[in-house]
């Protein structure tokens, strides 16, 4: 659907990656990694410095003549800082300027219209002027004029900035519809847990190389292992001799064990916990993928340091 | 479903209004401060030229004539070209990359989202307001061949300064910024095109003839109808060839458009 061949543009170097139809993929990274770069590069309106991008089968070029009928319809991108609706305009009728810009039968129009007003929240300001909502309206708005043409892909920078948790909710549960259907989306967010929740796979950038890709799971277990059990002991002292944990702290009944869980799973550690104490309570820190992002910036600060010692 | 697209120039020419009624007032003012801003130049050229019986042959009315048809020509021309001349501002705000994105022509876009009908009304109402002050006076008779050679001539004036943006808005695509070159290229040969070009020097003559031709805008047009003796420095065929020089800038300009617009950079974050 989307494919990267060693592309390097403004801080992006020599970034290839494929992103496979019908698969949600989130892209994270620090401000300035160049997330923003890739969407751009993705949909055309960015040429590669080198390499190639192919989008949709096609060399990912600025649409001209007749390339634009075929290209756009197919894509639906919304970036954080482009005017995507008039701001003069109700946003039910800029709905019905993109559905004649579409080339929307009627019918399908109305039905895609009332279904994305009532999933996103939108219908009961679909009267007011753009201008006058506020910045989390505007967003819900904006999010159904993109989904409106049912685009095979889907480009979202930061697409849940001003939204509310209904309204991330929302968007959540349409994507995962419309993924269902074989739509391919890419989302860029700052917000990790947003993208956790959407995304099948994830690309991790770092100062503009592509640090990492694969499901989220392959990466907490690359990149940010570590879990945390936290035990309050009814009674009994844990036997850790055989245990592969990292490090624990003890303050009377209360444990915390650190472990890493490529080598251990908390149920062994648990079991074995089991057979020399009783247990009162326990809970798991699982890292999230902002545990990666930190640890991602750790080693780059560790690889700063080795260099200026060498 | 193919033949939508003049629904769609419409729905855009209402959003246009829309924006600009969003404050009535001014958008009345404004038409009548363009009229009232270049009728201001045209009254002090007005009496001016009193102080003289012709300008190289060429009376007041005629003179009007030629400022008309310069005025005219350009309340036709920004309405379905300012989002060529105001290209610049398209790019920087970001919604040419909304244009991109959309499976419609660029240029279809750029025109109909921009038409600039207030100012129109003032530059255009000015030219109608010269042609009816100076038509009756300057001995042109007006016939069926007259009306089609004045008609065509207003088009082809169109399409000239209509080529000279769209190749300025092109440039822009390499050099990102081209306010300079259209200070240059366009206004300051708009200020000479007031007048008769034979009144001045030869480089001027030739830079208004081959290569920003806006003798082709009025002067020539105004030949065929007034036949001034100034038109005897000039090939004949000149008078009627306004319609196809319109025409062939205006496809060059949109070749060089087409060509370019690969090469076109989204203006980033």
């Amino acid at each position: 659907m989307i494919s990267f061949e060693k592309v390097s543009k403004f801080i992006l170097s020599e970034v290839s990656i494929h992103i496979p139809a019908g698969v949600t993929t989130g892209v994270i990274g620090v401000t300035g990694s160049g997330k923003t770069t890739l969407l751009k590069l993705a949909c055309g309106l960015l040429q590669p410095e080198r390499g190639s991008v192919y989008t949709l089968g096609r060399e990912a070029t600025i649409p001209s003549g007749r390339q634009t009928k075929l290209l756009p319809k197919e894509l639906g991108v919304l970036f954080a800082h482009l005017p995507l609706l008039q701001p003069e305009e109700s946003v039910r009728s800029n709905f019905q300027s993109r559905g004649l810009i579409y080339r929307m039968p009627k019918e399908r129009f109305w039905r895609e219209y009332h279904r994305l007003s009532e999933r996103l929240g939108f219908a009961e300001f679909q009267q007011e002027k753009v201008q006058t909502l506020s910045l989390g309206q505007r967003r819900r708005a904006e999010l159904g004029a993109v989904l409106l043409h049912q685009p095979k892909l889907l480009l979202l920078d930061e697409p849940t900035v001003g939204l509310d948790q209904n309204a991330k909710e929302a968007l959540r549960s349409l994507l995962e519809e419309r993924e269902a259907d074989g739509l391919t989306t890419v989302i860029t967010s700052h917000d990790m847990s947003d993208i956790a929740a959407v995304c099948g796979r994830i690309a991790v950038l770092n100062q503009g190389r592509l640090y990492a890709y694969g499901s989220r799971e392959l990466l907490l277990k690359k990149y940010a292992p570590v879990d945390v059990m936290q035990l309050t002991l009814r009674s009994g002292v844990p036997n850790l001799e055989d245990l592969p944990v990292k490090s624990y702290a003890a303050d009377n009944d209360k444990w915390m064990l650190i472990y890493d869980s490529n080598h251990i799973t908390s149920a062994e550690i648990l079991r074995t916990i089991l057979t020399t104490c009783s247990v009162q309570e326990v809970s798991i820190h699982k890292p999230d993928l902002e545990d990666v992002l930190m640890r991602i910036e750790q080693e780059k600060t560790e690889v700063t340091e080795e260099q200026g010692k060498t | 479903m193919k033949n939508d697209t003049l629904h769609l120039a419409g729905v855009y020419t209402k959003t246009v209004m829309k924006s600009w009624f969003q404050y009535k007032v001014d958008a009345v003012l404004r038409s009548l401060a363009v009229f009232l801003r270049e009728a201001t130049g045209i009254i002090v050229i007005y009496f001016t030229l009193l102080k003289f019986d012709t300008l190289n042959g060429w009376n007041i009315y005629e003179m009007l004539f030629l400022f008309s048809l310069l005025f005219v020509t350009y309340g036709i021309l920004i309405i379905f070209f300012t989002g060529l001349r105001d290209f610049g501002g398209t790019v920087r705000s970001g919604n040419f990359d909304r244009f991109i994105l959309r499976p419609r022509g660029l240029l279809f876009q750029l025109i109909f989202c921009n038409a600039d009908w207030f100012a129109a009304i003032g530059h255009g109402g000015l030219g109608i307001v010269l042609f009816v002050i100076s038509a009756g006076k300057v001995g042109v008779v007006w016939n069926a061949a007259t009306i089609v050679y004045y008609l065509l001539a207003i088009v082809g004036g169109v399409l000239i300064q209509g080529a000279i943006f769209l190749f300025l808005a092109t440039l822009n695509i390499y050099l990102l910024e081209t306010n300079s070159l259209k200070e240059l290229f366009y206004w300051n040969m708009r200020k000479f095109a007031g007048y008769p070009i034979s009144i001045f020097h030869k480089s001027i003559q030739v830079i208004m003839i081959y290569v920003v031709p806006f003798a082709f805008v009025n002067y020539f047009p105004a030949q065929y109808l007034l036949r001034k003796s100034d038109m005897a420095q000039y090939p004949d065929i000149f008078m009627y060839l306004t319609p196809l020089v319109g025409g062939g800038m205006y496809l060059l300009a949109y070749a060089f458009w087409r060509f370019s617009i690969r090469y076109y950079k989204s203006s980033g974050n």
